[in-house]
């Protein structure tokens, strides 16, 4: 099995050596180390949940049969394509009756709406790849970090830097990260540099959004005269929030990326919730009950606050490129706490 | 009995006392042990150098967040032990100005401390405004032999003679114990007590100890381990000993030459194995146990066997579990332990994981053992100087992960020798994906090339290359791998 130990001199014209071996996988995976947790301190202290290695990342599509609904859409959308198309070229085909010129402009303007239309189009897609991009580093993050592997690590790290090689926020962390590419370190401490050097920066950031986006609900709940108001602000700030959240971590999604997006925030709130519920169901109990007896809309705010701050945070936890390795993804309780002295020191005035 | 009691009186009082002075000073004293040939020096000396140069150690957090403010050399608590020599080794490492004249320092043979004072910001409030924003680091080096006198404490004489010419008897061992067993023939236990007959015996064991610790034996379970480095007691009764084929329950006559051999092996244990255990094992809190796993590989199963019965045997000595406040101010335990596979740089990288999982493999007892009571273990495959580059060779089709490096002078690859300047390749060979494989045959674990002779094929094994060259960097600092995955493992709750 093994091969044979064999010694060569660096000027031997036979061999040819490289030196700083690029990464190649070679079939050769690392186990995952039964004996000895990689990092026991970590993971004694926290529940998987919180490690983020244990959150399932996006709700995987179901498994469907034939769907006529879709048959519908596809067929109805082409018929439209079809109308549109035809109307168009109607449309110009009048005009070139009315006037030469007319016909010209007609035309000219017919070409933008189209080259338009293709670059838009063209770029949704671009957010769409750069986003499920985003998501298969972080599955691949997560199990190198499991594993433990050495190689494939390395790659995920290339990969994220590849990712924020136009960040000049990222400028020093990379130029760090890079002095160490060289060094031997394992897959998971490779992890844990990365996201140390590339992230911290952008989790402070990204925490300092979300508390804004709860803090503004919190208000506007609190003070707004209607309940579709609430309504209508909380969706319009969710979205905003996924939206730079994306933004922030390097997804920079479009229109139809943002949705996307949140159909995977709402996915992935959907399987964590229930968990995050019973964790911080009592302190939010308390939180609440405080605010909600100094006042009934203030209390309402602050449920509002809480729930952007949970789609926040699960938006984080969609966008970001590495899972949670270093430190503990940032828990509902660390934002309620200062979304509940907000509500006591507004209270005050 | 009664005085094991008054010794656990004494250990408790002693460490009250140090847990008084750790009120005003903070103090982890950091064992580091590791059988002969591990690599304790180069350890220490690595550690201290990246601690107090700044070095680069990416995954220790406390330095790489730039908490730690400065690092440096203190004068030791214990007056009366050695000072590691720290800035010898250090001369000896990187030439001391003149790089061509660098090599690795020699081993030492006796306990020795050095204390490390760290200055850091506490990341905690509590610790910010509360702590002393200092630690004192004091690195305990001694010899691991010392620890497999440890296990002495528990055995009488008989019981320690029984056990020790039955293991004379077993795999390599036999063969290098004839001249001892000859010798065995002709004393009679229960004859008159006779000095002459008792030197010639003790120094007949000592040579046979002495055979099985040499680099192609690399046998590890060496009790008492004083015979081997005697220090000022040379000669003494104390260490002028040997194991008599007795039976385990056999009493001895008084006057006989048991009985003089049992009062010679009790004053042994008291003047020897006891201070030792109660001024510096008892009071350790870290500790980092370095194994040369290749070195033992190379030796054959006798030497993986022997080392697996002394791994378990050190853990047996250790006082492990977990801290309370009660237990802190009384007895100190050591709830950290890290187990070391050193010598990683002579493996390429992708060989790491096997080389870590053989020696979990291997400490396997010993770990379940501390797991138990409470301490935590790490298994590391660490290299404190790295001494060789890594690259790929390509060979025809084959592309061969090598490592390169400058071998020491003289050294011998297959039919070649080299000078001291050469750089060469090397592909060490692969470890098996499963330890076990490594451990059923220990010898087929890294193979000979073909057309070499065993004896060229020795010399091979043990190639070893020159430090390297320091990193052209500044401040300059010696390279390493994974020493600061230990370092954080061993010291940074206390840097938190």
């Amino acid at each position: 099995m093994s091969k044979k130990p064999t010694a060569f001199r660096l000027d031997d014209p036979d061999v040819l050596v490289e030196e700083a071996p690029t990464p190649k996988s070679r079939g050769k995976t690392s186990k995952p180390k039964a004996l000895v947790a990689p990092d026991t301190e970590l993971e004694k202290n926290l529940s998987p949940d919180e490690t983020g290695t244990a959150l399932a990342p996006a709700p995987e599509p179901a498994k469907r049969g034939f769907r006529w609904a879709g048959l519908f859409g596809v067929a109805f959308g082409a018929l439209v394509s079809l109308a549109l198309g035809l109307w168009v070229t109607e449309l110009v085909e009048a005009l070139f009756l009315r006037a030469q010129w007319l016909g010209w402009f007609g035309l000219g303007l017919a070409g933008l709406t189209g080259l338009a239309l293709l670059v838009l189009v063209l770029r949704e897609l671009i957010g769409i790849r750069r986003l499920t991009r985003v998501t298969e580093l972080r599955e691949a993050a997560e199990t190198a970090a499991a594993n433990d592997d050495m190689g494939a690590a390395k790659r995920v790290v290339a990969r994220v830097m590849n990712l924020y090689r136009g960040d000049a926020t990222t400028a020093k962390g990379r130029v760090e990260l890079s002095s160490h590419a060289a060094d031997i370190i394992d897959g998971r401490d490779r992890l844990k540099l990365a996201e140390r050097h590339l992230l911290t920066a952008k989790d402070a950031e990204a925490r300092g959004l979300i508390l804004g986006a709860a803090k503004r609900v919190t208000a506007v709940t609190a003070i707004s005269p209607r309940a579709l108001v609430d309504i209508v602000y909380v969706f319009y700030e969710s979205l905003r929030l996924i939206r730079r959240l994306a933004t922030l971590y390097g997804g920079r999604p479009g229109g139809l990326g943002t949705a996307k997006l949140a159909r995977m925030v709402l996915g992935h709130l959907a399987l964590t919730g229930g968990v995050a519920m019973t964790d911080s169901l009592v302190q939010q109990l308390i939180g609440h009950g405080l605010a909600a007896k100094l006042s009934a809309r203030l209390g309402e705010g602050v449920v509002n606050g809480l729930m952007t701050a949970r789609i926040g945070l699960a938006a984080l936890d969609v966008c970001r490129p590495l899972p949670h390795l270093e430190r503990s993804a940032p828990a509902l309780t660390d934002i309620m706490g200062e979304l509940t002295t907000f509500g006591s020191a507004d209270k005050q005035d | 009995m009664l005085s094991d009691i008054a010794e656990e009186a004494r250990l408790a009082a002693l460490n009250v006392a140090d847990f008084a002075s750790d009120l005003v000073e903070p103090t982890l004293r950091l064992g580091v042990t590791g059988l002969s040939r591990a690599g304790k020096t180069v350890f220490i000396t690595a550690l201290v150098h990246n601690l107090t140069r700044g070095g680069k150690l990416p995954l220790f957090s406390a330095h790489a967040s730039g908490r730690i403010g400065r690092a440096y050399l203190r004068p030791q608590p214990d007056d009366t032990v050695p000072r590691f020599d720290y800035e010898a080794h250090l001369a000896a490492l990187t030439g001391g100005g003149d790089i061509d004249t660098r090599h690795w320092p020699d081993s030492t043979r006796h306990i020795s401390e050095l204390r490390v004072t760290l200055e850091f910001e506490s990341e905690t409030f509590i610790g910010r405004n509360l702590g002393r924003g200092r630690v004192n680091l004091d690195i305990v080096d001694y010899p691991g032999e010392w620890l497999l006198d440890l296990s002495l404490l528990d055995l009488d004489y008989a019981g320690w003679s029984a056990r020790a010419i039955a293991q004379s008897r077993t795999g390599a061992r036999a063969k290098l114990a004839k001249p001892f067993h000859a010798l065995l023939e002709t004393l009679d236990p229960a004859g008159a007590e006779d000095e002459t007959k008792a030197r010639e015996a003790a120094t007949s064991f000592t040579a046979y100890l002495r055979a099985c610790r040499s680099e192609r034996y690399a046998l590890s379970a060496l009790p008492p381990g004083r015979f081997l480095m005697p220090g000022d007691l040379e000669g003494s009764p104390a260490l002028t000993f040997a194991p008599l084929d007795v039976e385990a329950w056999q009493s001895a006559k008084r006057g006989s030459l048991q009985a003089m051999m049992a009062r010679r092996y009790e004053a042994y244990k008291q003047s020897v194995v006891r201070p030792f255990f109660r001024d510096h094992f008892a009071r350790l809190d870290r500790q980092i146990v370095l194994v040369d796993l290749l070195q033992v590989l190379n030796a054959g199963p006798s030497a993986l066997a022997d080392l697996e019965t002394a791994l378990a045997d050190i853990l047996a000595a250790f006082r492990p579990g977990a801290k309370s406040w009660l237990s802190q101010i009384l007895s100190r335990r050591i709830d950290r332990i890290c187990f070391a596979a050193t010598k990683a740089d002579h493996l390429h990288h992708a060989n790491h994981d096997r080389l870590e999982d053989l020696l979990a493999h291997i400490s396997e007892r010993a770990i379940a053992r501390a797991d138990f009571a409470g301490a935590e273990t790490d298994v590391v495959a660490l290299a404190s100087v790295r001494a060789t580059r890594e690259a790929t060779v390509k060979r025809g089709r084959d592309t061969l992960d090598c490592i390169v490096g400058v071998p020491e002078k003289g050294q011998k690859v297959g039919r070649e020798t080299y000078d001291s300047s050469d750089e060469i390749a090397l592909f060490p060979g692969d470890l098996p994906d499963d330890p076990r494989t490594a451990l059923a045959d220990p010898a087929k674990a890294l193979m000979a090339p073909k057309g070499i002779t065993a004896k060229e094929w020795d010399a091979y094994r043990f190639l070893r290359f020159r430090p390297p060259v320091m990193a052209d960097e500044t401040p300059p600092v010696l390279p390493h791998i994974r020493l600061d995955r230990a370092l954080e493992f061993l010291l940074s709750d206390r840097l938190a």
